[in-house]
């Protein structure tokens, strides 16, 4: 690249040279899309009214962890936020996030015509998925686990015996992946799906809004409608994105009245069926090759 | 010429079909292109496009098969797009982005380590003309700049061949030369191998050492350029003064000359070869006249040329089709 130093400074050869370094495989090119797509998403390396909302729903989650860290400091025997009520009081937030981050991960690709450049590489269609599947989780689970797992640390370090307390508390940890990985993974892989199918990012955020609200209200509707057979009507409440969350929530954390009688494990099961769906949906998409 | 993978051959295809529906979009496609500069020439709806994206693995053939490099197209098609680089013609690219971000994104994509990536986006966005621009927005850029970020993205990994679709697709004249100086240079100088794909003739002639041209999905013409056939070509001949005399003496000898063509002087003629006699038939009936023989060459033929006896007798081959069908 550059001839020999002299006490002058180097000599760079701007000229065009062949590349004989290495050349890494898949792995590496599914973490540099998904590394590119995360960056994209937050709006870094673009105008600074990219970064407006992503990191004003960034702040609405942590500013209410921190308050309750700060409480917990000075009174150790209150405890402001429970585990519960910050999975239901983030899950909007959440929503809201994978409405802003999915279109730009999926639909930008598409508004932009950027698929032929991606497909002419090494890169395969169902690496690009996965990629993309991998950048939506890594920043859903930055608003969904990141801060609750920062709230189970601020309860435990402040406590009065906090090694003691960390160490009885381990369930609530377990509990708050379970409950974070599986927020973060459904609602990324519904908007994912859905901002897989248009070019538009106004289109795909109007829609995953628009279904998250029908879902709800369909939802209601029926089990409404069966409120003589409530066995039958519970069923109807795992339509809605919200109910089948809460009724995670609150299966996890021994809360019944969150979960509206839908079982813990009925809630998991209709969660890794819709992710699992999402997937084979948009896997099925990009193979199409004309 | 770098001949990295060993092979005499760019691109091969055998009985190449690709179908829409009931539209025939390549018809038993069979090349075997060395490795040269090609143009790929054809009207629209030719079937350029559609064998690109079949060589570049963005589309199946629905028979036969392609080989590029001498890699099978669908079966080896990771390696093989290791090797290759694409500019499409559409305007893909991100306006949100810098050309830097977004070169070095597609080093990325082709397997290069990130630090190594930066240093290639830079190295090529200062060989297309874009240094100083390289860290403004691409929504920012003209048509031209914009070119040259796509034609930077398709060579920053350094590959063995680069498919170039409409490269001076919307540029004015001058963006156009410059677009054309750079693809020479990057096949003449760099070494990396070019497939021009283009309807426009004089892109193909100004940087192609060989041509394919396609129409209504067939190959009608798969042949090197400038490179004239000395034992079979027609011959070029120029005598000073009257040529009326020497003409009739040729007709006299069974030879028949006509003008050269519009863009040489009234006294240029060519005279079909008819064997190996016409070389003989020229000197005497020059000799008899007292015509002075001032030139007297093989005579090339224009892509102009070529691509209109091409495309004329696949139009007229596709008619009598028609009519014998009918």
């Amino acid at each position: 690249m550059s001839a020999a130093p002299s006490q002058y400074g180097e000599i760079f050869d701007r000229g065009y040279h062949r590349y004989d370094g290495p050349r890494l495989g898949q792995a590496h090119a599914i973490w540099a899309l998904a590394r590119y797509s995360m960056a994209r998403s937050l709006g870094m390396r673009r105008p600074w009214t990219a970064k407006i909302i992503p990191m004003l729903l960034y702040a609405a989650v942590a500013i209410p962890v921190l308050i309750a860290i700060g409480i917990r400091a000075f009174f150790p025997a209150f405890q402001f936020l429970r585990y519960p009520e910050f999975f239901g009081a983030i899950f909007l937030l959440v929503g809201i996030f994978v409405a802003l981050i999915a279109p730009e991960m999926m639909s930008s690709d598409r508004h932009d015509q950027l698929l032929p450049l991606y497909f002419s590489r090494p890169i395969g269609r169902g690496s690009y998925v996965l990629a993309k599947l991998l950048a939506t989780g890594i920043l859903t689970l930055s608003m969904s686990l990141l801060p609750a797992v920062v709230l189970w640390l601020g309860n435990g370090l402040l406590a009065p015996e906090p090694l003691p307390e960390l160490r009885s508390s381990l369930g609530d940890l377990g509990r708050i992946v379970v409950a974070g990985t599986m927020i973060a993974f459904y609602l990324g892989a519904i908007g994912l799906t859905i901002s897989s199918f248009t070019g538009r990012k106004s289109v795909a955020v109007g829609v995953i809004i628009l279904g998250f609200v029908l879902s709800e209200s369909l939802s209601l509707a029926i089990s409404e409608a069966l409120r003589d057979q409530p066995d039958v009507a519970r069923w109807a409440l795992v339509m809605s994105p919200t109910r089948t969350v809460m009724a995670l929530v609150g299966g996890l954390f021994e809360e019944p009245e969150l979960s509206e009688g839908v079982p813990v494990n009925a809630a998991l099961g209709v969660m890794a069926a819709v992710i699992a769906i999402c997937c084979v949906i948009m896997f099925a998409w990009y193979q199409r090759r004309d | 010429m770098s001949d990295q993978t060993g092979h005499a051959l760019s691109i091969e295809t055998a009985g190449l079909m690709k179908r829409y529906g009931s539209v025939v979009a390549l018809d038993r496609v069979d090349l075997a292109v060395p490795r040269a500069a090609v143009g790929l020439l054809g009207p629209n709806g030719a079937g350029k496009s559609t064998l690109l994206k079949i060589l570049l693995g963005l589309s199946r053939p629905n028979g036969g098969h392609a080989r590029v490099l001498g890699r099978d197209a669908v079966a080896d098609g990771r390696e093989l797009r290791m090797q290759i680089g694409y500019m499409p013609e559409t305007d893909t690219l991100p306006d949100n982005a810098t050309a830097a971000d977004f070169v070095s994104h597609m080093a990325e994509m082709s397997g290069l380590p990130h630090r190594a990536a930066r240093q290639r986006a830079a190295d090529v966005l200062y060989q297309v003309g874009l240094d100083e621009e390289r860290y403004r927005l691409v929504k920012g850029f003209s048509t031209g700049m914009k070119q040259r970020v796509k034609l930077a993205q398709a060579i920053v990994h350094d590959p063995e061949l680069v498919f170039l679709d409409e490269p001076t697709n919307g540029l004015d004249p001058l963006g156009r030369e410059e677009m054309l100086d750079l693809i020479g240079r990057i096949n003449r100088q760099l070494g990396i191998l070019v497939v021009l794909s283009s309807h426009i003739l004089d892109d193909v002639e100004r940087v192609c050492d060989y041509v394919v041209v396609l129409d209504g999905g067939q190959v009608v013409a798969s042949q090197p350029l400038h490179v004239p056939d000395d034992d079979t070509a027609d011959l070029h001949v120029r005598v000073d003064g009257d040529p009326e005399p020497f003409l009739k003496s040729l007709e006299g000898l069974g030879l028949v000359a006509r003008p050269a063509g519009i863009e040489y002087t009234s006294d240029e003629f060519i005279v079909a070869r008819d064997g190996g006699r016409a070389v003989d038939a020229i000197r005497d009936a020059a000799a008899m006249t007292g015509s002075p023989l001032r030139l007297m060459r093989p005579a090339t033929r224009s892509l102009e040329d070529l691509y209109v006896d091409a495309v004329g007798a696949s139009d007229g081959a596709r008619s009598q089709r028609r009519a014998s069908k009918r």
